[in-house]
């Protein structure tokens, strides 16, 4: 991992200098105060049984497949198009090293993003307290809610890395991230909704589907409920991907 | 930087380096060597593998066969050793548009092993070597001409000060100054560092490198000295000759001087003059004195000169012998 530190705060600073970023930042602030506000008329018409911000992170995914694979399309497939990347790899710079700062620095973003929507619940809450004997945001709901979007980061970012490695095109990487991150959430969804009980001999899928419930991660964390499964799921995710990305530029060179 | 307890015969070391691309055969067998501080042009037609060969000696490809070294560090077993005596500039040198030249050499210069304490002042003597600093320095890489990035480029090749230089068609797209300006810097590294270039330019190949390896179709054709490759390839010398004697005299006359002598008529002029082309070969004992033997054999003639042969002649017809041979085969 030689010039990992410096490979990371340089990709730190191009992110947080790049027009793409902050458009990207503008994008997702837009549509999580969208949903945000959305969620608060509903609970001020009647009451619910769910907090705003519980409404807000519910719909996670959609910044998940809009916005995320946005932040991730560029950090290979720019570089390779432009050929920088071959002359970053005549450096000592080690491939994992520069691996690993890119999707850090990706990491970072993503979660310098959510941070970003914790003034909005800060401000409804200043302002309003409470609506229809409602409180507006839970903290520890906000906290157990933001926890699980930075873990399973870990997986999803790891996931537009790696399709960045593997095209030139940052608009296939967008697509190919935006593809495998809906597989991956709707995955969980789907084999819960099949009759697995029912069908012995799909049994060997019950346990994988109890893994892979995304919205159910969602719900232990924001209930304060810690499961070393998604946990070990996240970070398992993250490191293959992340080999395989080593690997995809390795070949690629 | 890691330095080795001594220093290595050979700078750079390609031994029959083969690539593949399923079917096709980009090199194959290639072996060359360049000793520290030399300076060598690395020539060959388009597609005759220089930047497949530069490539793999720089560790961004793989070869399918084969050794290659730098600086004794193995480029396959031992890529970061390797890596840190090398410095490599590819083809159309890519750039990142979105930083300026001094952020840019900066991160090279910490990437690429400079002690923290002396990045500054590195970038700032490469900056003034390659004429940056007052032009440059703060412009976004992007807005630069191509010759200052090509000078970005070549600045960062010699940031670490590196044992060996390899440099992918440094001067293409370049005006005459420029080009001048980057053979004076290039000519200036000789002793310091090795430095292998490939370039169309000819001319410039041979006014700066110690050595030309030349190679065609993926294969080696040609080694060494200009000098030496001059004697190997075109064996023999070419007079231009402008007289009124006839042709058969002339022949006569000639072989008579030298058994393997040959003549042909180039241009007939105005007033009975005629411009022959007389070869001998090269190490023929008149070579020297052509002109002393024709005038005491009673040639008339208003004008002799030896042909010049440059690199360019070196280059054609040692391209030209192997794909001849290959013709054949």
């Amino acid at each position: 991992m030689r010039h990992f530190k410096t490979l990371l705060f340089h990709e730190l600073k191009l992110a947080f200098h790049s027009w793409n970023t902050w458009a990207t930042a503008g994008l997702f602030l837009t549509l999580m105060g969208t949903i945000y506000w959305f969620a608060l008329l509903e609970c001020s018409r009647s009451p619910q049984p769910w907090t705003p911000v519980e409404g807000t992170f519910k719909l996670f995914w959609l910044p998940l497949l809009c916005i995320l694979p946005l932040l991730t399309m560029r950090s290979f497939s720019e570089e390779r198009r432009a050929g920088t990347l071959s002359s970053l790899l005549t450096t000592p710079a080690s491939i994992a090293a520069i691996v690993w700062a890119k999707f850090l620095a990706a990491w970072i973003t993503w979660v310098t993003l959510w941070l970003g929507f914790i003034p909005f619940t800060l401000l409804v809450n200043l302002r309003l307290g409470s609506v229809n004997e409602q409180r507006l945001s839970d903290p520890s709901v906000l906290i157990g809610a933001l926890s699980f979007i930075f873990m399973s980061g870990l997986l999803h970012v790891a996931i537009g890395i790696l399709c960045s490695c593997l095209t030139r095109s940052s608009a296939l990487a967008a697509l190919l991230t935006f593809i495998m991150l809906l597989g991956l959430t709707a995955a969980g969804g789907a084999l819960e909704s099949l009759p697995i009980e029912s069908w012995t001999w799909l049994g060997w899928l019950r346990e994988p589907a109890a893994h892979l419930r995304t919205f159910g991660h969602l719900q232990d964390f924001a209930a304060g409920v810690i499961d070393s499964r998604p946990l070990v799921l996240y970070i398992t995710g993250n490191l293959l991907c992340l080999g395989l990305a080593v690997l995809a530029v390795e070949g690629q060179e | 930087m890691t330095e080795p307890t001594t220093q290595p015969v050979a700078a750079v070391v390609a031994e029959l380096l083969t690539k593949r691309y399923g079917s096709l055969t980009a090199i194959e067998d290639l072996s060359f060597t360049v000793a520290p501080g030399e300076i060598v042009g690395f020539l060959g037609p388009n597609g005759a593998g220089k930047s497949t060969t530069m490539k793999i000696l720089a560790g961004t490809m793989a070869g399918t066969s084969g050794r290659a070294t730098i600086w004794g560090e193995s480029v396959s077993l031992n890529p970061a050793a390797a890596k840190s005596h090398l410095a490599y500039m590819p083809e159309n040198n890519p750039l990142p548009d979105d930083l300026r030249v001094e952020e840019y050499l900066t991160l090279r210069a910490k990437l690429k092993n400079v002690e923290s304490k002396n990045v500054q002042a590195r970038v700032e003597k490469v900056m003034i070597d390659c004429d940056l600093i007052r032009r440059a320095k703060g412009r976004l890489i992007g807005q630069l001409s191509k010759g200052f990035r090509q000078r970005v480029g070549i600045a960062d090749a010699l940031l670490a000060q590196p044992k060996v230089i390899i440099l992918d068609e440094p001067t293409i797209g370049l005006d005459p100054h420029q080009i001048l300006g980057i053979r004076d810097l290039i000519r200036s590294l000789r002793g310091q560092m090795a430095v292998l270039i490939s370039s169309h330019i000819l001319h410039e190949v041979e006014q700066v490198c110690d050595k030309v390896v030349i190679i065609n179709r993926g294969r080696l054709v040609a080694q060494g000295k200009t000098e030496d490759l001059r004697r190997e390839l075109l064996p023999n010398a070419v007079f231009k000759l402008t007289s009124n004697t006839p042709l058969a005299q002339l022949l006569e006359i000639c072989l008579q001087i030298e058994s393997a002598s040959k003549i042909e008529i180039q241009e007939n002029l105005a007033g009975g003059w005629v411009r022959y082309q007389i070869t001998i070969p090269t190490q023929s004992a008149i070579r020297e004195n052509l002109a002393a033997h024709l005038i005491k054999a009673g040639v008339a003639f208003r004008e002799i000169a030896e042909e010049h042969y440059g690199l360019e002649d070196i280059f054609l017809a040692a391209t030209r012998r192997t794909t001849n041979d290959g013709l054949k085969n």
